[in-house]
């Protein structure tokens, strides 16, 4: 993960006969003025270098001293970019991250609040139903009054996620929303209600929140007292258990049980986190329990609406500039998916991937200018770092030479860093327009942003005249992002149409061309809505009641025509790929495999291959020469697991050991030598060869060494209590 | 637990005996002292007629109490009474106690969930002391060994009765009106059935039914309540008996005159009673549930209504009951019940989705509603799978090409087979699913995610991109243990003990068909072709 200190240097750039002699001039002025540069920060070794090229200079020979200048100010700039560039990239990934945390803190803003709104008026209607007096609220026998129902007013949270990991920090930011509302807030956590310490460990882990933290018992009587003192019976108790599915349910509902007896007293608000469904808690708790919960519902954005959110305001927002490749975000969609499917991992995965950008790409320092959206900073100050070593490099840029751009026009280099800047907008507005068309059959902003990244844009051809007549009969088009969106176009009612039409409009009112184009629509709009109106059944077209149904059919077949046209429109003027556009390399990651290398690792099954054919990775001289023959020198491991192929799922330990043994002992090799009758040369050039036979103890101690590697591994399992002499094989993933 | 009743809020009177009690302690005004009052009921004594009113169907539970309780100062012996859950057997000993308004010591066996904190409960009640900031939030005293408690208590109680003894005294030639408190002391034990679930339970249960042996101090009277018959406690140590006092449980009658009281209209209330007590007495007497079903089928009976306080006639009755009747069925299956609150986003976006999209509403029901990684999908059909079949057919299920299709056909099974498949069907529908070794899970896993990578390789291949296949390969194997860890924690998957062959932990899964189908249509995976069907 740690990137190379050195840079690899561009190629040097030849000199030819093309330059003349005023050229020449000039460039020999240039090197000094970036070495003056430099020298101004303070670097001791440099005043060095320009003494040096100065006598080389007077040199009798000027080609030499013209090479070692060229050079030394190639090393310089990457030294100097290296360092610069991790600057960078704290600056943008602190905005990338401030970002995400602000939209995840606003997803799940509204869901906090309506508890909040909950607890509160569940608050004032116990308080209205008569206060206690203070010896009332802390004896130890219930109070008897006709609201005495021990039921426990309890919320449900439903994270709609297996996994736990990103809902850790959404309780922690309940509790915080909560606090800050002035409730008196606990939390617990699966940890708290472990079978061994009882109903008394999560009472005490309440406690120490509350009261005090060194309470010596947990006592529920500690907690009515602490209530009635300084005030706190002012606010609500508020028990957050945010995984209740890992909880121990005996625990669990015994601490429901003994919280429902003291209701009425204590006003106590329960909140249980439920990853899979609302009614979760009927499998983990007793009867008794359910009983006592007078449970409501709220439930979380899910983690595909939270990516989209992200999305949103990294990439199509004006955020930090930095964007990936087409190849990288289908990566992270297929990662997101496939693994864990947790937001943390998928900003693990982007921070991976905007430091692997940052360590690889030198012109990638440019990034801090589109950072602070400064244009005037670009034109100016950012040019100064443009030495001809980068220059060169950036004319070197794949994109650069597809388009055929040469150096004879780097002054135009400002220019085109500048419509690299700009040009997201359009893009980003188009892509939000999909989107808004795309809810309608609940598709994920996460796939429409990875198919309009394709470079070569195949989307487009679902446009043409002969694609739409066969789109209706190809059972693989489920898959495809635009042609479903085409395809649900048909099924919209008029109230759809004129909804999604308003958010078009919305969206593209900064865009006047794409503005223009979607207010063209309106009369079409309303003549779809006329025939509706006539036909007295507008969310219904379907119907064939009579002729001016018919004839709504029409028009509403008119006006999705044009609502394609428009979209084609937009995805064929302004959806330009990333990767298509010069110099985009400066601000898109493309590496997909160095990405993959560092989050998936290689596969289980590589530990066997690398196990079984030791060779082809170390090259080494013996193992060539005797083909697939185990030898001594190789490693322990290998030689043990090589032996295992011969054995079934269960290896015995004995005869595993005789096997190797017999590898590591060269006195068998004799033996097999003289049984064979070779010849005396023979003989006595092994004997000089073979090294003398290693102790039973250390062959034993070796032996063991090996077989506890690959139980690490994970390749064998150790022998169970009723066959001490056997292993196990694990033999999957190969 | 308790019926309901309501309670009037009356100011307690402060007596002379309060003010003499010296206190160690210079507490703040707000806060409350523990005197000698709080030992009883603290609120205006209530005539026997009121407890009998207060408790339909407990008129001779009620006489049987106070007859054993005996007159003032009039030793007795302990008593238990015993009955199921929400019978009044907590309710009707408060309240007669405060219609004797006799002073005593109440700890519930739930709150004091060990044998110190119900020592210490004792005790501090004993003692007149209260847990508070400024004590620390500790006991009087500590105890946590039934020898200690019998001499602390012995002590506490001598200290209580003396104090008792000075009051009587003090209030008969000062107040002749008030009713006197007496110098007996009653020790209440709630909830004792559930100390034989603790750590020594049963040496604990032995001391407290020995308690009044052993302490041999005629001013305290013992009452346990239990839940549990006293058969339950037989043991071969000799103590007294407790007097048993059985609460059994509400006649039909009773339940209908306990809803009525307190009912602001109760020719309405009585009409809903008519529709609804019987069909749920069948399923449960406890007035807790019983209650809290009511008060929400009232509000859903009464919803036609403008006006609450009618007497409906029979055509309003057949028309209240009609509106009523599709939702008595369902509650009377369902124990565990979740609302919706108006402030949840999601279920009003649900709502609107679901006016808007008629036609797809079983679609929505079908959708799997949380999120699962795919690797996790393709581990929970495996672990599906793995507990439904049989071991012995995984060969020939998974191999290359996948599925049942690949047999040719079946033999034709006479009756006598036929019948004995049958038994051995319901025999497999009683067990339950079966459990699996982590190597049989894992190999499933593999043959049904190389099947999901071949639709996965379609979807690459039409984008003529071959190398998302390979990548896609490799990522549902890795962190596959994580995945079967994390349904662990989801109770999709249980340890269900160890093998007795090899030693090693084998799982049962606990994934429902419907789950599975959902599972099984979100990935496009055709589950049904790798189900054996007996």
């Amino acid at each position: 993960m740690a990137p190379s200190g050195t840079v690899a240097d561009p190629p040097q750039c030849s000199t030819t006969d093309s330059f003349n002699s005023s050229d020449t001039a000039e460039n020999d002025i240039r090197p000094f003025f970036v070495l003056h540069k430099a020298s101004s920060g303070n670097h001791n070794g440099k005043l060095t270098g320009i003494v040096k090229s100065k006598r080389r200079i007077e040199s009798p020979s000027p080609k030499i001293a013209k090479r070692s200048e060229v050079e030394s100010v190639e090393e310089e700039d990457g030294q100097f970019f290296s360092t610069l560039r991790f600057k960078v990239f704290e600056t943008v990934w602190s905005k990338i991250e401030k970002t995400i945390e602000d939209v995840l803190r606003n997803s799940n803003s509204k869901v906090f609040s309506g508890i909040h709104d909950w607890i509160r008026e569940s608050f004032e209607s116990i308080i209205s139903s008569g206060a206690l007096k203070l010896s009332e609220a802390v004896r130890s026998y219930p109070v008897l009054t006709q609201a005495s129902s021990k039921q426990l007013l309890t919320a449900m949270v439903l994270t709609r996620n297996l996994e736990m990991v990103d809902d850790l920090l959404t309780f922690e930011e309940l509790e915080l929303h909560l606090k800050s509302q002035g409730c008196h807030v606990a939390k617990l956590s699966s940890m708290d209600f472990s079978a061994k310490s009882g109903v008394g460990g999560c009472l005490r882990g309440l406690l120490r929140q509350f009261v005090m933290p060194t309470v010596d018992v947990a006592d529920v009587t500690i907690l009515a007292s602490w209530y009635r003192e300084n005030k706190n019976h002012e606010n609500p108790v508020v028990i957050i258990v945010d995984d209740t599915e890992r909880c121990c349910g005996p625990v669990l509902s015994d601490l429901i049980l003994i919280l429902s007896e003291w209701a009425i007293k204590v006003p106590i608000f329960l909140i249980m986190g439920v990853s899979t469904a609302h009614d979760a808690p009927r499998k983990i708790l007793s009867v008794n329990a359910l009983q006592r919960l007078c449970a409501t519902r709220f439930t979380l954005s899910s983690p595909a609406e939270r990516m989209d959110a992200v999305l949103k305001a990294v990439f199509l927002k004006p955020c930090s500039g930095f964007t990936v490749s087409h190849k990288v975000a289908l990566f992270m969609r297929s990662y997101f998916l496939c693994q864990d499917g947790t937001l943390t991992s998928f900003v693990r995965t982007l921070k991976i991937a905007c430091l692997q950008h940052f360590s690889l790409e030198p012109l990638s320092i440019m990034l801090e200018h589109f950072c602070h959206d400064g244009v005037n900073q670009l034109s100016g100050e950012g040019t100064e770092l443009l030495t001809e070593a980068t220059m060169k490099h950036a004319f070197d840029l794949p994109s650069v030479t597809r388009n055929k751009i040469t150096r004879s026009t780097f002054e135009m280099l400002p220019h085109f860093l500048l419509d690299l800047q700009r040009m997201p907008n359009p893009w980003s507005i188009v892509v939000l327009c999909l989107y808004e068309a795309g809810k309608f059959d609940k598709l994920r902003l996460l796939d429409i942003f990875c198919e309009i990244l394709d470079p070569e844009a195949r989307y487009l051809k679902y446009f043409s005249p002969s694609e739409i007549v066969n789109s209706q009969s190809h059972n693989s088009g489920r898959n495809n992002v635009i042609r479903r969106v085409l395809r649900k176009l048909r099924d919209l009612s008029p109230s759809q149409l004129s909804s999604m039409l308003k958010s078009w409009e919305n969206l593209t009112a900064e865009f006047t061309e794409i503005n223009d184009k979607v207010i063209e629509l309106h009369p079409f709009m309303r003549a779809v809505e006329a025939a509706g109106q006539r036909q007295g059944l507008p969310n219904s077209p379907k119907k064939h009641a009579s002729r001016s149904n018919s004839k709504l059919e029409k028009e509403l077949k008119a006006m999705t025509d044009k609502v394609a046209t428009v979209i084609e429109f937009m995805l064929r003027e302004y959806m330009k790929p990333v990767e298509s556009v010069p110099f985009h390399e400066i601000l898109c990651f493309k590496n997909v495999d160095k990405l993959q290398s560092a989050l998936l690792g290689d596969p289980r099954g590589r530990i066997q291959l690398d196990l079984l054919e030791s060779h082809d990775i170390l090259h080494c001289v013996c193992c060539s020469q005797r083909g697939t023959t185990l030898l001594p020198s190789m490693h322990d491991t290998s030689i043990l697991y090589k032996l295992a192929q011969e054995h079934a799922d269960v290896i015995n330990l004995h005869d595993w050991y005789q096997s190797f043994k017999t590898i590591l002992i060269p006195r068998s090799s004799k033996a097999k030598q003289k049984s064979k009758s070779s010849s005396k040369s023979k003989k006595r050039k092994e004997i000089c060869e073979e090294p003398e036979a290693p102790a039973e103890a250390l062959i034993q101690a070796r032996f063991c060494r090996a077989v506890m590697e690959l139980q690490i591994t994970g390749l064998i399992r150790m022998p169970s209590k009723r066959r001490p002499d056997f292993v196990q094989r694990v033999a999957f993933g190969s | 637990m308790p019926p309901k009743e309501e309670s009037s809020k009356v100011t307690r009177r402060s007596t002379r005996s309060s003010a003499s009690v010296t206190v160690e302690n210079s507490e703040p005004i707000e806060s409350h002292t523990p005197t000698i009052d709080d030992l009883t009921f603290g609120e205006e004594s209530i005539t026997i007629d009121a407890v009998l009113s207060n408790f339909p169907g407990r008129r001779s539970q009620i006489f049987d109490f106070i007859r054993l309780m005996g007159p003032l100062d009039c030793p007795t012996l302990p008593i238990m009474i015993y009955g199921g859950a929400s019978t009044g057997k907590t309710s009707v000993v408060l309240q007669v106690l405060r219609h004797l308004n006799r002073p005593f010591v109440y700890s519930s066996c739930r709150t004091c969930y060990n044998p110190r904190i119900l020592f210490e409960s004792i005790l501090n009640q004993s003692l007149l002391h209260r847990k508070c900031s400024l004590n620390g939030y500790s006991s009087a005293k500590r105890c946590d060994k039934p020898s200690d408690f019998v001499n602390l208590l012995r002590e506490a109680l001598s200290s209580v009765i003396k104090t008792l003894e000075s009051t009587s005294e003090t209030s008969r030639s000062d107040k002749p009106d008030e009713k006197p408190m007496g110098k007996m002391v009653y020790l209440i034990l709630d909830n004792v059935d559930l100390i034989r679930d603790w750590d020594k339970g049963t040496i604990i249960l032995q001391f407290l039914f020995s308690l009044y042996t052993v302490l041999k101090m005629p001013q305290l009277g013992i009452i346990l309540i239990s839940g549990l018959p006293p058969d339950v406690y037989y043991s071969n140590m000799g103590y007294t008996d407790p007097i048993p006092l059985y609460f059994p449980e509400y006649s039909e009658e009773d339940l209908r005159q306990i809803f009525l009281r307190n009912q602001p209209n109760r020719k309405l209330y009585s009409a809903f009673l008519d529709v609804v007590l019987k069909p749920f007495c069948r399923v449960t007497r406890r007035v807790e549930e019983l209650s809290t079903t009511f008060s929400l089928l009232f509000r859903k009976f009464c919803e036609p209504l403008d006006d609450l306080g009618i007497s409906p006639n029979e055509d309003m009755k057949r028309r209240l009951y009609s509106h009523l009747k599709p939702l008595i069925a369902h509650c009377l299956n369902e124990i565990f019940r979740v609302s919706s609150h108006p402030h949840d986003g999601e279920t009003r976006g649900e709502r609107r989705q679901k006016a808007s999209y008629s036609s797809e509403n079983r679609e929505e029901l079908e959708i799997l509603d949380f999120h699962m990684s795919t690797s996790a999908k393709f581990l929970l059909l495996s672990a599906f799978l793995a507990s439904r079949n049989p071991a012995t057919l995984d060969a020939s299920m998974f191999d290359s090409t996948g599925g049942m299709d690949n047999r040719k056909r079946k033999r034709k099974a006479s009756e006598k087979s036929m019948e004995k498949k049958e038994i051995a069907e319901q025999e497999a529908v009683m067990k339950g699913p079966g459990s699996f070794p982590l190597e049989r899970l894992l190999a499933i896993f593999q043959c049904i995610a190389s099947v999901g990578d071949s639709s996965f390789g379609e979807e690459d291949e039409e984008e003529e991109n071959t190398t998302g296949y390979d990548k896609e390969n490799n990522n549902l194997m890795s962190d596959i243990l994580l995945q079967v860890s994390s349904l662990c924690d989801a109770n999709f998957l249980i340890k269900s003990g160890s093998c007795p062959l090899e030693g090693s932990i084998r799982y049962r899964s606990m994934v429902s068909e419907d789950l599975a189908q959902k599972v099984a249509k979100s990935l496009s995976f055709p589950l049904s072709k790798y189900l054996y069907r007996r």
